[in-house]
């Protein structure tokens, strides 16, 4: 948790840990009892820099350092304001140097460095790209509700299966806890022995479980966020599925082609499974037993790869000369 | 398959000359690296070509026996890999440079992981004489090494399969009466076979096939219409030739094979021990100094200090791995 205390009460923040830091404009800190203390009014001045503050302008801080938390604040204003993506610029060159402009923006408003003409550079460039600038706005507009609405549908769906899960639950505890006290009243009041009693249950709760494996019911199908008025017409705003999805790529690769193994084998060849078997090969070698036939092993095998062994080989002339250290 | 492993593209040699290059050039750069740096007498003492060829035969004679009374018992292909490892290890590096009987020992460890053959390292080392819980860090601290002196080219290509497969031909095609008389013979051809440089130098079915010949001659039986017509009835007759003289070559060799008396052996081991890399020796100071060195900064923190302990003398190593079996009679 924070080590950080609230400048202001000091002793609060280590008794609660769950008090939480709220951050302005300014980039200084104040626990939320000490923001409801200093603005009752609705607006103050903050105790560290004097700088007239407004309640609404209090977030919860999310980073230790309140100095990233200012830069984070800046970033955001101006990015409402420089929201062009890489489409909007001729060639990469000039979508960099935009992007490094920002930058500059950023660090000298969150540095305080030239404050007064780095407004004047964002004044400027709103002026200039007014309409760009209108146009990614209703476009990112867009694709936030997408999203927005994504998260609702997975939200939903999570949602109705836990509960499901938790209704199935219960049903079961429900059905034990009945057949337990049926089993006792049965004992207490019936006139039969209590081992057969038993014994009936037993034989019932065999068969229920029986028939639940048989018979599962399918879960009901989880609730789906309405998308459409009940005429089937939609009012998502998103892209409709079977929409325009990218073009798949022709995968010119070429397709896999089996090529029979080629053996280089410097010697009379060696005959063929078949051959082993028809020309008595086979004959000279031990049969293989049924527990060893089991695995999978043949006698074939093992006469065809002595044979295999015996030639390969037989016509190598050894060429190599000794030339210094292998390795 | 053997035309398609690294045995054939790299570890198959032209002839002898070419082993021999090899060896010589180990073995100078070994004297070139250390002669500088040890005393008078020790140089003298430095064994040259020959010299480490001769210890070299009589190590692999330990290790086909080391195999042989191996408990449980070895599959061969297991000992022809280890075989063909330790070949492969002391065509790069020298005899000095590392003692083969540390070297032996990780060859046939390795060889019994490669093959299949598993065994745990106690099991391994219970059929090692001497200090086994010593042989068990000369074994662990070779192994890496020993890999990578192969170049991780450890599948190895033996000459068992291709002779059985050459039987089931014989008796299939072949005209010779009961080929089972030829398996005495073809198994001692393959002992000595893989006690000389053969493996090296030839492919595993032509070794097979040079020791069906050979067993077959010694029997009295001639299987050269065999091999011509039926198993090579296809090829060119320069096929024919090269196979004939592969194994040619691989015959000659065994006949030619020598092994120094005891003696000769004996007096080379001691020079070994004076000209020896004391960086690779594990009873050395040098070696022992460097171990403590690496542990010590681990073991410190824990408040144990077993390096010091050993060094102080309170905790004892054994001497010595294992004692050579001094009733060896000749192979």
């Amino acid at each position: 948790m924070d080590e950080q205390a609230c400048p202001r009460c000091k002793t609060t923040k280590y008794r609660n840990p769950s008090l939480k830091l709220m951050v302005n404009v300014c980039g200084h800190a104040l626990c939320d009892s000490c923001v409801d203390l200093l603005f009752l009014k609705g607006s103050g001045s903050c105790p560290d820099c004097g700088v007239p503050l407004r309640r609404s302008n209090f977030r919860v801080q999310i980073f230790e350092d309140p100095f990233v938390e200012k830069e984070m604040d800046i970033r955001r204003r101006v990015m409402r304001d420089y929201n062009l993506k890489e489409e909007d610029f001729a060639n990469l060159q000039d979508y960099n140097n935009y992007l490094e402009e920002v930058e500059r923006i950023v660090y000298n408003l969150t540095n305080n460095i030239e404050i007064v003409s780095t407004n004047q550079s964002i004044d400027r460039f709103k002026r200039e790209n007014k309409d760009l600038i209108a146009k990614n706005r209703i476009r990112s507009g867009r694709e936030e509700i997408i999203l927005e609405e994504l998260l609702e549908e997975e939200k939903i769906l999570v949602e109705s299966r836990k509960r499901a899960i938790a209704h199935e639950e219960m049903l079961e505890k429900k059905k034990k806890m009945r057949s337990k006290e049926a089993l006792i009243d049965e004992l207490m009041f019936s006139e039969q022995s209590a081992a057969s009693i038993v014994e009936t249950f037993k034989k019932r709760k065999l068969e229920e479980q029986e028939e639940m494996e048989r018979h599962r019911e399918p879960s009901p199908p989880p609730l789906v966020a309405a998308t459409q008025f009940s005429t089937g017409i939609k009012f998502s705003q998103r892209i409709p599925k079977d929409g325009f999805l990218p073009v798949p790529k022709e995968d010119d690769t070429p397709l896999f082609k089996y090529e029979p193994l080629v053996l280089t084998r410097n010697g009379p060849s060696a005959p063929t499974w078949e051959e082993v078997t028809e020309k008595k090969y086979i004959n000279h070698v031990r049969e293989s037993s049924v527990v060893e036939r089991a695995g999978g092993y043949l006698p074939q095998l093992a006469c065809l790869r002595a044979l295999e062994e015996a030639f390969d080989g037989l016509r190598t002339v050894a060429v190599a000369r000794w030339t210094g250290q292998v390795a | 398959m053997f035309s398609t492993s690294t045995q054939k593209k790299y570890w198959l040699f032209a002839d002898e000359s070419e082993l021999l290059k090899a060896r010589s050039e180990a073995n100078a750069k070994f004297v070139a690296s250390h002669g500088p740096k040890m005393t008078e007498e020790d140089r003298n003492e430095l064994l040259d070509a020959n010299e480490e060829k001769a210890l070299l035969k009589f190590y692999e004679l330990q290790l086909r026996d080391f195999c042989r009374r191996f408990e449980p018992p070895m599959p061969r292909s297991v000992a022809g890999t280890a075989f063909h490892y330790f070949k492969r290890f002391y065509l790069i590096h020298s005899v000095m440079d590392y003692h083969p009987k540390e070297i032996l020992v990780t060859c046939v460890y390795l060889a019994t992981k490669v093959d299949e053959f598993n065994v745990s390292i106690d099991q391994f080392v219970r059929n090692v004489k001497g200090n086994q819980t010593k042989a068990m860090d000369i074994i662990l601290n070779n192994e890496l090494l020993l890999m990578q002196v192969l170049n991780y080219n450890l599948t190895i290509h033996n000459p068992f399969r291709p002779i059985e497969g050459l039987l089931i031909d014989i008796k299939t095609r072949g005209t010779m009466v009961d080929p089972e008389r030829l398996r005495p013979g073809i198994e001692d051809f393959l002992d000595k076979a893989f006690l000389t440089s053969a493996p090296l130098l030839v492919a595993p079915s032509q070794l097979a096939l040079a020791a069906v010949l050979h067993s077959a001659s010694k029997i009295g039986e001639n299987l050269d219409i065999y091999v011509t017509k039926t198993l090579l009835g296809d090829s060119s007759p320069e096929a024919l030739a090269s196979l004939v003289e592969a194994v040619r070559k691989v015959r000659s060799m065994i006949k030619s094979m020598e092994t120094s008396p005891k003696e000769v052996i004996r007096v080379l081991e001691k020079r070994l021990e004076k000209c020896r890399n004391q960086e690779n020796n594990p009873d050395s100071e040098i070696y022992k100094k460097r171990q403590f060195e690496a542990l010590h900064d681990e073991d410190e923190k824990y408040g144990l200090d077993f390096p010091s302990l050993i060094m102080s003398g309170d905790l004892k190593l054994g001497e010595g791995i294992f004692e050579i079996n001094k009733s060896m009679t000749s192979p």
